[in-house]
């Protein structure tokens, strides 16, 4: 890689021996995908170290005290606890106690501790064209294609971004690799394209088909913020999809011509309700009427809105929680802390639910792996109902849980019937 | 007994061999295998119940999470993780990072199938350095 003088001088211990050995690590990347030189990123988000991977938290307390500090603004990703309700929750308090070392090592260096899935609704969003590094699936799909930012998948390395503020230029910072691959021709009325779901859905098809290429999806109806959230989430769920383009929905192109770039899709697909029915029925596995032991919502994170929809469900119904039924409805801290001063908060608790932050079931205790370690017993949860694919393919194997997929008022009406309804 | 030698793109640039464990679908790190033990736990998988831990593994594209590398590097702290990878397409930068950590060589875009081509549990040779895969079968 071709460096400059500055570059040089941080590669060679001017700046320190921690951006010296960061600058040293992504070299090694950029020459692994034979990137020319790199490039200054101007926002990161950060995974958070996990305490139920092993050695992860003990890693960035002693990362944190060789006096790494960041060098652009940078957000982090969920935790395995909701660090203030983790005794509610059934966490092992071992497991509380290591994850909260994790956050004055983190202010330590810098970083916000948002420990969120969902940066972008908590104020971070790039604008067009700016470069940057974030991890988390979900962010990293509405980043490139709603926002327009450009980003690659990142992992572990975001640290090393952080430090020094650079990142080899390459993958999907390059203009070459931003063209459409596949055209998705959707054929679909507003009815049948109408939830959060049934976008999650759409993008769950989708993503199993193109894997790691880019989607070019052709009427999609009338997305608002949350299902482009829901079709991003899902697209790198069952793909590893880093970019889908939606004319005139998504930042890069108003057409679908332009999408191309020029080109021609090298496949082209048409989606109709059959294949919408198939993702459903492919990720549900709980029988009509049988018992059911927990609800999701908020994968990934909800935003107020969707809060206080909730919060509004319950009292429009006059409607509690079955008592064999654990409600989570998930988002971050600082939008649980803005519903508490609204009282949505003390009305989802009223009615049984729970307004979990920092977190999810699949990155918590419940997985089997952490289970076994800690003793605890499993599966943790028998039968899952969730408006969310990516909630629904992971937990089914990790936690070992049967899952539904509906919509979400359908997943309140079966937390309150504790049955599929 | 016949050697077969295929060129690759080197990424990770280590030498490593094992057994082949050859999957024919997008693999998912998260979800995909138990974070302790290295073994398979997606259901249906056609591997299922088996461990990637020392293997060679194969496969034709990373799917799912960006918490895949993480998972690659909790599997290299308890010594379950893949000698060496071996992907049909691209390779995705986030299992890279988690590679790359976890000394795993890794190689990618291979110049013929090797998915077809190698059989499952042959002996495998990746050397990343040189972008070369061979096996005996």
């Amino acid at each position: 890689m071709k460096l400059t003088d500055e570059e040089k001088k941080m590669l060679e211990g001017g700046y320190g021996e921690v951006v010296a050995k960061a600058m040293d690590y992504l070299r090694q990347f950029g020459e692994a995908f034979d990137a020319e030189r790199f490039v200054d990123v101007v926002y990161a988000h950060y995974p958070a170290e996990m305490s139920i991977y092993r050695g992860m938290v003990e890693d960035v307390v002693e990362y944190a005290d060789t006096g790494a500090r960041v060098k652009i603004p940078t957000t982090t990703s969920t935790l395995a606890c909701d660090l203030d309700q983790w005794e509610k929750c059934g966490c092992p308090r071992e497991i509380y106690e290591l994850q909260a070392r994790a956050v004055p090592a983190h202010r330590k260096m810098g970083i916000l501790d948002t420990y969120t899935c969902t940066p972008q609704l908590v104020g971070f969003v790039p604008p067009k064209g700016s470069l940057i590094i974030s991890v988390e699936s979900s962010a990293i799909i509405y980043y490139n294609s709603v926002l327009g930012a450009r980003t690659n998948r990142g992992g572990v390395f975001t640290r090393y971004s952080a430090v020094t503020g650079k990142y080899p230029l390459m993958g999907y910072l390059l203009d070459e690799n931003r063209k459409g691959t596949h055209l998705f021709e959707i054929d679909l009325t507003a009815d049948d394209l109408k939830t959060d779901s049934d976008y999650s859905a759409l993008g769950f098809h989708v993503g199993a088909i193109v894997g790691s290429e880019v989607p070019v999806l052709d009427n999609i109806g009338a997305p608002n913020q949350t299902k482009m959230l829901a079709l991003g989430a899902a697209l790198a769920t069952s793909g590893s999809v880093t970019l889908f383009h939606a004319p005139p929905h998504t930042a890069e192109a108003d057409t679908v011509d332009r999408a191309f770039q020029g080109g021609k899709p090298k496949e082209i697909c048409q989606v109709g309700k059959k294949e919408m029915r198939d993702v459903y029925d492919k990720l549900t596995n709980i029988g009509d009427s049988d018992a059911i032991d927990f609800v999701t919502l908020g994968c990934p994170h909800y935003d107020l809105e969707k809060l206080r929809y909730v919060s509004d469900w319950f009292e429009r119904n006059d409607a509690k929680v079955h008592p064999d039924v654990r409600l989570w409805i998930c988002t971050n801290r600082m939008t649980r802390r803005a519903a508490e001063w609204e009282g949505i908060i003390r009305s989802i608790e009223a009615a049984g639910g729970m307004v979990i932050a920092d977190t999810c079931p699949v990155e918590s205790h419940m997985r089997i792996s952490t289970c076994k370690e800690f003793g605890l017993e499993t599966p943790q949860i028998k039968a899952m109902v969730t408006d969310s694919c990516k909630m629904a393919r992971y937990v089914g194997d990790l936690i070992g849980c049967k899952t539904a997929l509906t919509d979400r008022d359908n997943c309140l009406k079966c937390a309150v019937a504790g049955k599929l309804v | 007994m016949t050697d077969h030698t295929a060129k690759a793109r080197g990424i990770v640039k280590r030498k490593a061999e094992g057994k082949a464990l050859v999957c024919h679908k997008a693999f998912s790190f998260l979800g995909d295998v138990d974070m302790d033990t290295g073994e398979i736990i997606a259901h249906g998988h056609e591997h299922e119940g088996e461990s990637i831990a020392g293997r060679v593994l194969i496969y034709p594209e990373t799917k799912g999470s960006s918490g895949g590398c993480v998972v690659l590097m909790s599997l290299a702290k308890t010594g379950k993780q893949p000698s060496a990878i071996v992907l049909g397409k691209a390779a995705d930068p986030n299992i890279v990072e988690g590679a790359i950590i976890a000394g795993i060589a890794l190689v990618c875009e291979p110049e013929s199938d090797l998915i077809g081509e190698i059989p499952n549990g042959a002996h495998v040779r990746v050397d990343g350095e040189k972008g070369m895969v061979s096996w005996t079968d």
